[in-house]
């Protein structure tokens, strides 16, 4: 079988027939709609159920989900376990009553999976009955989630029972595995792989989306062992790994909805970079990982490799390598100016070191890490609330006290949203309660120490970071109006509203004007570029003066294909687009205002001092595959990178790929089920995305960056 | 110093020399190919290009228009070439993309000042390419290899040879590497389909690879014009000659030659069927590197 690809290169084949088989089956939705055919356990029958407490509801749940649900094992698999029921894809627990799911479930975390391989869950176990030993210091709701905790372990032990008694006799090579992992330490890296995987698997089986974090830091080691003592092979290693992936893909399914993209459960993975005692951590773990994904379209694990000056050449060329056969599944963090990002936010340098992400790319310590992000539209501000009021034109003396107002409308509108989640989550400096989240809390340090649930202020650090949105799209609005009203005085204001509120009708050559003869944000040119560089910055440090002593409120930018959403009720700008057009995504330029290039792209966006985004500022790029053939064309790839990591950028998602192609694959969805792009941090098979989404991703294509 | 006339600059181009490179396109060609994949470089002066679909009618053209060359009839708007003279005042009064310049008059400064920015994605092989039209035919394009090469970058010119021995002599200092195309090696077959023969374009290669140029030959294949073992032998004796030569690369005609023909209000004049199929292509480097072998030339690869 052959597995597509973006460049005139076809895919490498190094991995065993029967092993891409089983990718192929896995990639084209077999597994998948294998889960969705028996979704979720019922908990109908539970007497009282009313009756219980929310960790008693919550425990029943997960306890019939690990004695419950359909265990599988295929043929070609070399590590055991999966997440068979259906609901979990809906981002809920799979356990239903009256036909309803009765918890939510959690993602944009990566659990401490590291950990977990490292010490066995046995070991949890312990710490849990440690801390539940000491009950004077705790109030009922620490105790209960503290046996909350131990089902957790009980679970997962009984779901471990049945995958035992289910290989013993017909697979004695993943029983031997089973008896030793994951609740006692792995004594190699076929042991360590099943151990991570196992415990990967059953908090999706229970309903959450975990990253997985840095594999290559914690596997790494295990290899390296066994290929010194020749336990392994390199290929053997792949074949392994590669069935981690690959089962990785069992919640893709073959005749996906359209919507916002199936193909990606926020299971995302770091690789590369610097280890604890600050020495590149790049070992045979990262190449392999790299080689699976080189050879297989899988786009269900978002890969971003941490990359710095001095990273090895050879890992430059790998990434790109994989990059080209497009899909996206590899991005590149700018290591260096991410440690000091971390670090002026407050992190001490040894916690900044490990640091992964959310799952998707905002960073954060794994493992030890409550995030969510709270996103927001700023080109709403600008027109809602600057250059209307109420609905009624305001009129601006200067440029300068209509940006004074712009900037102090974003302020209320940050502080307000940080205040918002302070209030509702923490009362006298005390944190309320959420609902249950046992299964990923038992892997985030610092929820046992503290007996708190992992939304309840338990982990070591509680992070939330607002977004901001659109920002683009405000530098540009700005620029054309402190540029045609105020310095040149091409037109007044009211001019300029009339336009606006008429949605350009009746304005034709103005619009003409703006749209042919500016140069906006992301064409490298400082002029422009400066509006957009102040409305990131300001907002930057808008966020770091407000102060809580529970949360970190620390910024990012993004819109995560919220452009689409908003571009309804947003209004029509001063650049020329109009009412209902897609803007901006992410920090990226508004569709059909670049005409440089990616190196441009690439000069604007790190004209903001991005350091200054703690969580994030996310770049995407996309590639034709003409551009980047031959040998010269991967050491243009590589010069971007190392051109991005320079300038100070922070994550970039390269994305090799040309319209034709993503034409033909509107027209038959059918012949391009696994073409996967990558969308703002995640990646998603092309077919299942709507249509304007769609076109969006032809439009920016076609711009033949 | 007289302004160059800068049809694009193109930044992350990948296929015009070693690494990153930013080229930059300058407007004049002394060779008319029939075949010509950038009009808009060809002619000396500057033009209108003009693009009715955009237009919105405003008349502003032709309000500011010396020589009334744009007519409205019946709602059609007709650009009178004829009567034009390149002043480009409608250019920079038209609101909307209609009317635009083939290209821009910069200074060396200034066209420095934009391939600069890219300086960082450079790398140590990135650089400036300078390509056409010709640009070895104004000796401002030498002052602008010069001042590429003082601020460190790496220089590469695409030339089709047909220029002024002095500017080459000149700018064989600042160059790193050539592209220097062979269109035909009969040359009264290339006089009848680029308006000169081929002996200044081959003797300027000869004095130039003898002055230590780096070049790589660039030979377009067109089916049925120049595919014919005479001119592949042809091509093989040349570059026998040649001590500095890395590299021969065919390239294939291809008929979306005229894009922006029409906008010039000349004819599209792709054709397919002159298009070499990859065959003919493979055919036609398998033939030369015999050739090359033969001839005991060993340090020339075919691309
Ligand atoms: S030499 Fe090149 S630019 Fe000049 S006419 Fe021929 S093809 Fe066109
Ligand atoms: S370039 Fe000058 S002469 Fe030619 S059409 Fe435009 S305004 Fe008229
Ligand atoms: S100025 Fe431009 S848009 Fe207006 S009529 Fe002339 S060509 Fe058309």
């Amino acid at each position: 079988m052959i597995f597509g690809t973006a460049s005139k290169n076809e895919r490498p084949v190094r991995l065993s027939e029967s092993t891409r088989q089983f990718a192929y089956e896995s990639l084209h939705g077999k597994y998948g709609d294998e889960a969705v055919s028996h979704g979720a356990v019922t908990l109908d029958d539970v007497e009282d159920f009313d009756m219980l407490d929310d960790y008693g509801k919550y425990d029943i749940a997960v306890r019939r989900i690990a004695e419950q649900a359909p265990l599988r094992i295929t043929e070609s698999e070399r590590v055991c376990g999966a997440a068979t029921l259906g609901l979990a894809i809906r981002h809920v627990v799979p356990a239903t009553r009256n036909g309803n799911a009765v918890y939510g479930s959690m993602s944009h975390l990566t659990c401490g999976f590291d950990r977990a391989v490292n010490e066995g869950i046995d070991e949890y176990e312990k710490r849990i009955d440690l801390r539940l030993s000491d009950t004077e210091n705790l109030d009922q709701r620490q105790i209960r989630f503290l046996q909350s905790l131990r089902n957790t372990v009980a679970s997962m032990r009984i779901w471990h029972k049945r995958y035992l008694d289910a290989t013993k006799d017909s697979r004695p090579d993943l029983y031997e595995n089973l008896k030793v992992v994951p609740f006692s330490k792995p004594r190699n890296f076929h042991q360590a792989v099943q151990s991570l995987w196992f415990c990967f698997a059953f908090t999706r089986l229970c309903g959450n989306w975990p990253g997985l974090g840095r594999i290559d830091e914690y596997l790494g080691e295990y290899l390296k062992r066994d290929l010194r003592d020749g336990k392994i092979t390199t290929d053997e290693a792949r074949e392994i790994l590669a069935s981690m992936f690959i089962k990785g893909c069992e919640w893709i399914e073959s005749d996906t909805a359209p919507g916002s993209g199936d193909a990606q459960h926020y299971q995302n993975i770091v690789l590369g970079g610097l280890g604890p005692d600050g020495i590149d951590i790049t070992n045979e773990v990262t190449y392999l990982v790299l080689d699976i994904v080189e050879e297989l379209p899988i786009g269900d694990f978002p890969i971003t490799v941490r990359l710095s000056k001095n990273s090895p050449e050879k890992l430059y060329r790998r990434v790109c390598e994989v990059q080209r056969h497009g899909g996206g599944v590899v991005a590149v963090y700018n290591e260096e100016l991410i440690l000091k990002a971390m670090t002026d936010a407050g992190y001490r340098y040894s916690e900044a070191l490990r640091f992964a992400n959310d799952g998707c790319w905002e960073v954060q310590v794994p493992g030890k890490t409550y995030f969510t992000y709270i996103p927001f539209d700023s080109l709403s501000i600008l027109q809602r609330r600057v250059l209307k009021k109420d609905g009624k034109d305001i009129e601006y003396e200067s440029f300068d006290s209509l940006y004074a107002c712009f900037k102090d409308e974003l302020g209320k509108t940050v502080f307000d949203l940080c205040s918002g989640v302070q209030n509702a989550w923490v009362k006298d400096g005390k944190w309320l309660p959420k609902f249950p989240m046992s299964v990923v809390a038992l892997f985030e340090d610092g929820c046992i120490e503290n007996a708190r649930d992992y939304g309840e202020g338990g982990p070591v650090y509680n992070v939330v970071s607002p977004h901001i949105g659109g920002a683009p799209d405000v530098g540009n609005s700005l620029y054309v109006i402190d540029k045609l009203c105020f310095k040149e005085k091409r037109l007044t204001l009211k001019e300029l509203y009339q336009a606006l509120s008429d949605n350009w009708q009746g304005y034709e050559a103005l619009r003409q004007y703006v749209t042919n003869k500016l140069t906006y944000y992301g064409n490298d040119c400082d002029e422009s570029d400066s509006y957009t560089v102040r409305v990131i910055d300001d907002f930057a440090e808008i966020t770091h003066s407000y102060h809580s002593d529970e949360i970190n409120f620390v910024p990012g930018v993004s819109t995560f294909g919220r452009q689409i959403e908003w571009a309804p009720v947003r209004e029509a700008v001063p650049f020329g687009f109009k009412k209902g057009d897609i803007l901006s995504g992410n920090l990226s330029p508004t569709p059909g205002t670049d005409a440089a290039g990616a190196t441009a792209i690439i000069k604007s966006y790190c004209k903001s001092n991005l350091v200054r985004q703690t969580t994030g500022a996310a770049l995407d790029i996309k590639l034709f595959p003409s551009s980047v053939e031959g040998e010269n064309g991967l050491e243009a790839m590589i010069a971007l990178i190392k051109g991005f990591i320079a300038l100070g950028g922070f994550f970039m998602q390269t994305d090799v790929v040309d319209a034709e192609t993503l034409r033909a694959a509107q027209e038959n969805p059918k012949e391009y089920k696994t073409l996967s792009v990558r969308v703002s941090g995640w990646n998603a098979r092309f077919v299942t995305l709507n249509k304007e989404w769609q076109q969006m991703i032809i439009e920016r294509t076609e711009q033949g960056i | 110093m007289e302004k160059l006339l800068v049809t694009a600059i193109q930044r992350f181009s990948t296929h015009d020399g070693p690494g990153v490179r930013t080229t930059v396109f300058l407007k004049g060609c002394p060779l008319n190919c029939f075949w010509c994949h950038n009009p808009e470089t060809k002619d000396l002066k500057n033009e209108v290009l003009f693009t009715p679909a955009d237009c919105i009618g405003c008349m502003a053209c032709a309000s500011v228009c010396p020589s009334g060359a744009h007519e409205f009839e019946n709602e059609t708007h007709i650009l009178r070439r004829d009567l034009c003279m390149s002043c480009m005042s409608c250019v920079s009064v038209c609101p909307s993309s209609a009317c635009e310049a083939a290209a821009a008059e910069m200074t060396v400064d200034e066209i420095l000042r934009e391939v600069i920015k890219d300086k960082v994605f450079f790398g140590d092989n990135g650089g400036i390419t300078l390509s056409g039209g010709e640009p070895l035919i104004r000796k401002e394009a030498v002052e602008l290899l010069k001042a590429a090469k003082d601020m460190g970058l790496n220089t590469t010119v695409e030339t089709c040879g047909q220029v002024p021995r002095e500017i080459l002599i000149d700018a064989l200092k600042y160059t790193d590497f050539f592209y220097w195309d062979i269109k035909d090696t009969d040359s009264a077959r290339h006089k009848l389909n680029t308006g000169a023969g081929n002996e200044k374009i081959i003797s300027n290669l000869i004095l130039a690879d003898s002055m230590g140029a780096l070049t790589a030959v660039r030979c377009i294949m067109v089916k049925g014009v120049n595919t014919d073992d005479k001119n592949i032998r042809g091509i093989a004796k040349i570059l026998s000659d040649l001590k500095n030569c890395k590299a021969v690369e065919f390239m294939p005609y291809h008929a979306f030659g005229g894009s922006k023909a029409t906008l010039l209000g000349l004819e599209d004049n792709g054709d397919k069927s002159l298009i070499p199929s990859d065959e003919e292509m493979a055919l036609v480097k398998a033939r030369l590197a015999e050739l090359l072998k033969l001839y005991g030339v060993s340090n020339i690869s075919v691309l």
